[in-house]
Order: C-alpha cells, then sequence, then structure tokens
C-alpha cells in the first residue's frame, strides 16, 4: 500500500466523544466497584447491572437508526468497550452488541416484541467469537445468561435457542462462559446463507475483536493506574520503588502499550466505520496485540504489588485473571493473525504487480 | 477522529504533484545508491537543489512567517519519505537554526540564516561526549573565556555530518563549579576554526556519524548563542523539538510521534516481505502456505500497527522496541537468504527487513536512548517521580 499517502492522523475525540466516554467512566465507577466485580464471579453476570446499564441506552445505541437503535458508531462503541473494560464489569454487553448489529444487518432481529426485547437488552444475545470456529460443540462466552446464540456454521448463519440454557462453567475469564451444542438446541433457524452472510458474520468478528482490544486497553490502564499508586507509596531502603527503574520502566511499558493499543483499536473502528475495504487487517491487528499484551502487562500490575499484588482479594488479580480470560474466549489469536498475513499478502501481491515498474529501485535503505 | 484522504485545493494538488516530480528527478537511484554506500544521509547536490527551488525556507518557517501551511507541511514530510531522500542533515540543521535565529546575536543569525535556508550552509549537533551518553548535561568539553573570545577544549561524539555542515552547535562546560544545568554555554563553532578535527564513524545500520574533536579552538564571543552560563535554557528549546514534546494541533496532519520516518522504513519493508511471501517460486511453492510463516508474518503486522498509532513520547519508544522485536521473526520467516543485505544476488526481499534489524539498534539510541523515554514516560505520564540512582561516585 502507499505508506506515504495523505491522510489525516487525527485521534482526537469529539465533545461528543468525551461526553459518552465520561458518562459510562461514571456509570461503572458509581455501580460497578470491585465488590460487584467479585460478587458476581460465580454466575460472571450481574443481571441487576446488565439492566441498569441497559437503561442508560447502552444497548440500544449499538442499533442502526432504521433498526429501532441510536445509531452509534463503532468508534462511539469503543469508548464505552474501555470503561467496560475498566470496570472489568460483569456484562456481556461487547457480544450482545455485536450480536444484535449483526441479526440487525442479515434482518433476523424478529417480530416488534422481540427486536424491542433484544434492542432494550432484556433479552440477550451472543456470537461465536471464534475466527476459526469449527462445528459442534463449543464453548461461548455469554452462552449460560444469552437467550439467543449467533454462530456461523458452514455458508449459514444462525441463531440457537434453549428451553433451558446452557450451563456456566468456570473460567479464568470469569466470564458466563457454557459449552453450547447446536445439536442440543431446541430451537435452530438460519438466519442468512452464502456469501453475503458469511460477511455479515465476519463483520461481526471485526467488531467483537475492536471492542475487545478496546476493553482490554481499558482493564490494563486501570490495574496499572493502581500499579502506580502503590508504588508511590511502598518503600523500599527509604526511597518510593516508583522511582527505581526496575519498577517505573515496566509500568512505562503497559503505558506505552495502552496508548498504541487504544489508537489502534479506534483507527481500526474508524475504518470498518468509514471505509471498511481500506484497511480490513486492522481490527484483526488490535485484537492480536491486545491479545498478547494484555496477559504481560497485567502481570506487570500484579507483580509491581508484590505478594500483594497476587493475593486473591487484590483488585490487580482479578484483572490479570480477566486480561487472559477475557482475550482468549475469542480463541486461538493465531487464527486473527493469520488472517492478518493473508488479508495483507492479498493486497500487496495485487499492487506489486500493478505498479512494479513504478516502485522505486531503493527499497532496501529508504530514508 | 478523521483518518480519511485529506481532500486538497487545486493549488495544493498543484504543488503535491510538483514536488513528487522535482523529487522523482532529483533523487535519482544514483542519488540513493550514493547514499547508502556513504552513509551520509545527505547528498549536497539535492539538497542545494531544494534550498534554490525555496523549499526549505519554506520548511524552516511557520505559516504566520510565510512558511508551509500545514497542509502543505505534510505533503512536504510525506514526499520527501516517498522519494527516499537522503534528508536527515536538515533536519538537525532546522533545529540548530531556529535556536541560532531564537538565542544568538541578531549579526550571528544574519551570518547564518541565509546561506541556511538557501542550502548552502549546514549545522551539526554538538552534544553527546564519548563518556557522556543520553545524559547530555554531563558535558566535559571547557570553554574558557580570553578577552572577547573563548577556548575550547574537548570531544564529541555523533557529531553526524560535521564533514559536510559549516557550524557545530556546540554544548560547552563554562563553569565546572556549578551545577550541572548552570554551568553549561551554547557555542555555534564554525568548522573551518583551527583546532577542530574531525573523524568518521560507521554505525551497524551503514550510516556514518563522526567523533570531533576541539584542541585549543579558540573563537569569538560572538559565536556564543544565548547567556554564559544559560545553556540549559537554550538546549531545553531545542531538545523539546527533538524530543516531539512541543504541543501540536493541526487536525491529524502532523505525524503522531517522533522517528514515524523509521516505522515507514518498516512498513515499506513489511509490505515487500508481504508480496514476496505471496509470490510463488520457480518450483510453485510459496512461503505464505506454510502457517508459521503466515502466523509470525500476521503478528508482526499487529505489532507494527500498534506502535504506528502509538502518540508522543510513548510512540518514539514504541517505534524501536518494535523494530527490534519483530524485525527478527520477518527475517526468520524469509529463511537464510534474508541475511543477504540489498543488491546482493538472491537477497530474500532485497535486504529489506535486514536493513530493519540494523536500523532498529541506532533508532533505540540517538535522539535520547528509550531508557530516556521510559523515564520521562514514568516521571510525566505515571508521576512516579524523579528515578533514584545510586549516590554519585564523584
Amino acid at each position: 500500500m502507499d505508506r506515504f499517502e495523505l491522510r489525516r492522523l487525527d485521534y482526537s475525540l469529539s465533545e461528543d466523544h468525551t461526553d459518552l466516554q465520561s458518562a459510562y467512566r461514571q456509570f461503572f465507577k458509581s455501580q460497578c466497584g470491585i465488590e460487584t466485580v467479585w460478587a458476581a464471579e460465580g454466575s460472571g453476570f450481574d443481571k441487576s447491572l446488565w439492566e441498569r446499564l441497559c437503561a442508560t441506552g447502552a444497548t440500544t445505541m449499538a442499533l442502526p437508526e432504521a433498526a429501532g437503535g441510536d445509531g452509534a458508531t463503532l468508534v462511539d462503541l469503543t469508548l464505552v468497550a474501555e470503561e467496560v473494560g475498566r470496570a472489568i464489569a460483569p456484562v456481556p454487553w461487547i457480544d450482545h452488541v455485536c450480536a444484535t448489529r449483526l441479526l440487525a444487518t442479515l434482518d433476523a432481529l424478529g417480530d416488534e416484541a422481540q427486536s424491542a426485547a433484544l434492542i432494550n437488552g432484556e433479552q440477550l444475545a451472543c456470537l461465536d467469537p471464534r475466527v476459526d470456529g469449527r462445528g459442534g460443540k463449543r464453548l461461548i462466552p455469554a452462552g449460560s445468561v444469552a437467550d439467543h446464540v449467533v454462530f456461523r456454521d458452514g455458508d449459514d448463519v444462525v441463531r440457537l435457542s434453549f428451553a433451558t440454557r446452557p450451563a456456566k462453567v468456570d473460567n479464568i475469564g470469569r466470564l458466563p462462559m457454557a459449552w453450547v451444542d447446536p445439536a442440543s438446541a431446541d430451537h435452530r433457524l438460519v438466519l442468512g446463507s452464502g456469501t453475503e452472510a458469511v460477511a455479515s458474520y465476519q463483520r461481526a468478528l471485526d467488531e467483537w475483536r475492536v471492542l475487545m482490544a478496546a476493553a482490554l486497553t481499558g482493564l490494563l490502564e486501570a490495574t496499572m493506574l493502581a500499579a502506580a499508586e502503590f508504588a508511590k507509596t511502598r518503600y523500599t531502603l527509604g526511597v518510593p520503588i516508583a522511582t527505581l527503574q526496575g519498577i517505573s520502566h515496566p509500568l512505562a511499558n503497559v503505558a506505552i502499550t495502552v496508548e498504541g493499543g487504544r489508537n489502534l483499536a479506534r483507527r481500526a473502528a474508524w475504518f470498518l466505520d468509514n471505509e471498511p475495504d481500506e484497511r480490513p487487517e486492522l481490527a484483526a491487528s488490535a485484537f492480536v496485540f491486545m491479545a498478547q499484551e494484555a496477559p504481560r502487562a497485567a502481570t506487570t500490575a500484579v507483580h509491581v504489588q508484590g505478594g500483594l499484588g497476587v493475593s486473591a482479594e487484590a483488585a490487580s488479580a482479578a484483572y490479570l485473571l480477566r486480561a487472559r480470560g477475557w482475550a482468549l474466549a475469542g480463541g486461538d489469536p493465531a487464527a486473527s493473525a493469520k488472517q492478518i498475513a493473508e488479508l495483507v499478502c492479498a493486497r500487496e501481491a495485487a499492487s506489486t504487480s500493478r505498479v512494479a515498474s513504478l516502485l522505486p529501485s531503493g527499497a532496501g535503505r529508504s530514508i | 477522529m478523521d483518518f480519511s484522504r485529506v481532500a486538497l485545493s487545486d493549488e495544493d494538488q498543484e504543488f503535491q504533484h510538483e514536488l513528487r516530480s522535482f523529487l522523482a528527478e532529483l533523487v535519482t537511484d544514483e542519488v540513493i545508491r550514493r547514499d547508502r554506500e556513504t552513509g551520509e544521509n545527505f547528498d549536497e547536490h539535492v539538497h542545494m537543489a531544494l534550498g534554490a527551488a525555496g523549499y526549505l525556507e519554506l520548511d524552516w518557517k511557520t505559516e504566520a512567517e510565510g512558511g508551509f501551511t500545514a497542509v502543505r507541511r505534510r505533503i512536504w514530510e510525506l514526499e520527501i519519505s516517498r522519494a527516499h531522500t537522503p534528508w536527515f542533515h536538515w533536519g538537525t540543521t532546522a533545529m540548530v537554526a531556529k535556536s541560532v535565529a531564537q538565542f544568538a546575536a541578531p549579526d550571528l543569525t544574519d551570518e547564518v540564516l541565509p546561506g541556511v535556508l538557501a542550502g548552502r550552509t549546514r549545522l551539526c549537533l554538538g552534544y553527546t561526549e564519548p563518556e557522556g551518553g543520553s545524559d547530555i548535561a554531563t558535558c566535559k568539553t571547557r570553554a574558557v573565556r580570553d578577552g572577547d573570545h573563548w577556548i575550547i577544549n574537548g570531544s564529541k561524539m555523533f557529531t553526524s555530518n560535521a564533514h559536510n555542515a559549516h557550524y557545530v552547535f556546540l554544548i560547552t562546560n563554562t563553569d565546572p563549579d556549578e551545577p550541572k544545568h548552570k554551568s553549561l554555554t551554547m557555542f555555534l563553532v564554525p568548522l573551518d576554526t583551527p583546532g577542530v578535527e574531525i573523524q568518521g564513524i560507521r554505525t551497524v545500520d551503514g550510516d556514518r556519524t563522526n567523533i570531533t574533536y576541539y584542541s585549543d579552538v579558540r573563537i569569538p564571543d560572538r559565536y556564543r548563542v544565548g547567556e554564559v552560563h544559560g545553556g540549559w535554557a537554550v538546549l531545553r528549546g531545542a531538545l523539546d523539538q527533538e524530543h516531539g514534546t512541543i504541543e501540536r494541533n493541526t487536525g491529524g496532519l502532523e505525524k503522531i510521534a517522533v522517528m514515524t520516518e523509521h516505522i515507514n522504513v518498516m512498513a515499506e519493508a513489511v509490505d515487500h516481505v508481504a508480496a514476496v511471501v505471496a509470490t510463488a517460486d520457480e518450483t510453485g511453492h510459496r512461503l505464505l502456505d506454510d502457517d508459521a510463516v503466515k502466523l509470525r508474518l500476521g503478528v508482526g503486522i499487529a505489532r507494527m500497527e500498534a506502535a504506528m498509532s502509538t502518540p508522543e513520547m510513548f510512540g518514539r519508544v514504541a517505534i524501536a522496541q518494535t523494530m527490534r522485536d519483530v524485525a527478527p521473526d520477518l527475517m526468520d520467516l524469509l529463511g537464510s537468504a534474508a541475511s543477504l543485505p540489498v543488491g546482493t544476488e538472491g537477497a530474500a526481499d532485497d535486504g529489506g527487513v535486514e536493513y530493519v534489524f540494523r536500523l532498529a539498534g541506532p533508532t533505540g539510541i540517538y535522539g535520547g536512548t528509550l531508557e530516556v523515554f521510559r523515564n520521562m514516560i514514568a516521571q510525566h505520564a505515571l508521576g512516579l517521580g524523579r528515578p533514584n540512582y545510586s549516590p554519585a561516585t564523584r
């Protein structure tokens, strides 16, 4: 691609963006402290918090106006996702939003009553976020609480529902995760088939990965700041450990990860919103980067706090488990990495054959 | 938030077109080959031509002073990079010229500036010392007053392009008894003054830099820049430029961190690798069909895009660190032929990643090492305080 194309590189947030951001930061701060997080660990889901979240319009905003929603952009949604991650909130907001957006695209939200219930979050929908999702029984991150499970089955996009929801299984991310066996579903509905339906599902996976990447940046920022606060007040040999480079430099590296991952997630979202065919590799890139970095960086935050950081009662430990488990819910990031390579290789192979004669000969040394 | 293509007025489009054609003609294969051989990041003919065409002056001046508008400045940066113009000497020249214009006596500015803007006169940096490293305040080069002259003794490392420059912007110590930040004085030393010796050094990425020695170099006081013992204030202004810590707000028309030029070198190399692995060899085999290749390339691209999204001082670290982390994997996936440099028969990707690997080392060092920036992030972004060091031993 033309790496010297004249495009804006404007990551700034508008006033509407910052209003949205602070509204949800405030919401989770007041409604979802660490005690709330701990209290929901058994089920992985705080129903009351979910209802209060939905009452703010957090699910409605995500759908296009034509489908009865408020038409938020994906960039808007990354801002909310960051706050979900910052609070490690026990609500499957990302799954629900991506699934209902997909249903809307496939014109499959159902009749008026069901559509309304999905849009306002009374009914929960979720999807199989794995890129390489194979058939058969599968682990679905919000499978134990969802009314509708959407996944891809070959060329079909299908929706399942169960008279009795599948049982929650313990998992490191403290998600309301369940084994879902399509064969035992009470209802199975094919929502769409063929290239277009599959492309819509791929788009939903891109959205899930971008929002998950954004959530992980919020998560990391929160645990990093807590570790920084700890380091400022913990002394060794008469000095705060924050002033030791063995502590401060690893924390600086986390700050770098947060800044880069957050901007990349937002840029990927912007392209999905505005020019979806231009940089199709960015959504997966944001996910791969954050999925790799989140567990490492959250470990740094724990490590800075020493024995107190690893205690099960430490907030940092709760963040560590989710930093690992939330990303892994999307399956092996290698599937996304391979997808990135395929997309970029296809683009570069095409552009090389197109402009081979125009390439500068000094590509090996170019500054 | 906006990443869209910039809609250009007819005039700006014309400017872009003209500049691109001008550079395409000026920066020939021969210029690039010579630059690779000399490692100078400088080509006198190119430099003079850009000066003569008025581009240097437009770049140096602010918009208010009649220089480039924000959009033209961005076009200028991008086209200079697109053409692979040997270019780093202008960066130091422009930066020093700003300090001179701001802090030197008017007659010195008058002596230097017209030549700088025309391309005739070039300026280099004399900050780092052989024993000093990134802490530029630990300066041992001495300047002693001698009537209305100064006598300078000492040595400087990484005085890149000193052999193509006419003046060196020198940090000296004028009062060793005072604390570091009250002891420095800046001079713009003419490099043809007796007692100046320039010795070339090649670095691992093929660049040529210099060590310069100053033995009883006697210069008039008019070459002083800023107050006596007031060098720190002069330096601060220049360092803020170099570190990219100056506030900017041009609606996304500026690069988001310093050294994005370097990650662009990597991005070009990565794009080239992608084309190479997607191409079948004479036996019909494509590297891309191997999942191990695909995985490492995909991860490398993800990490690179993250680095390219990282702003300001965070980005400065991310860029160099990512080049260091990712280049070895990219070489591995290309196999042994990735060890062959550009121009060598059978070089896997014409030496692109081989060069990125060698460039990654210096990229994390010059302009302040990564530790300097991690300190800044720790102190200013995370509020962790100034780093504690062992007590000084002398």
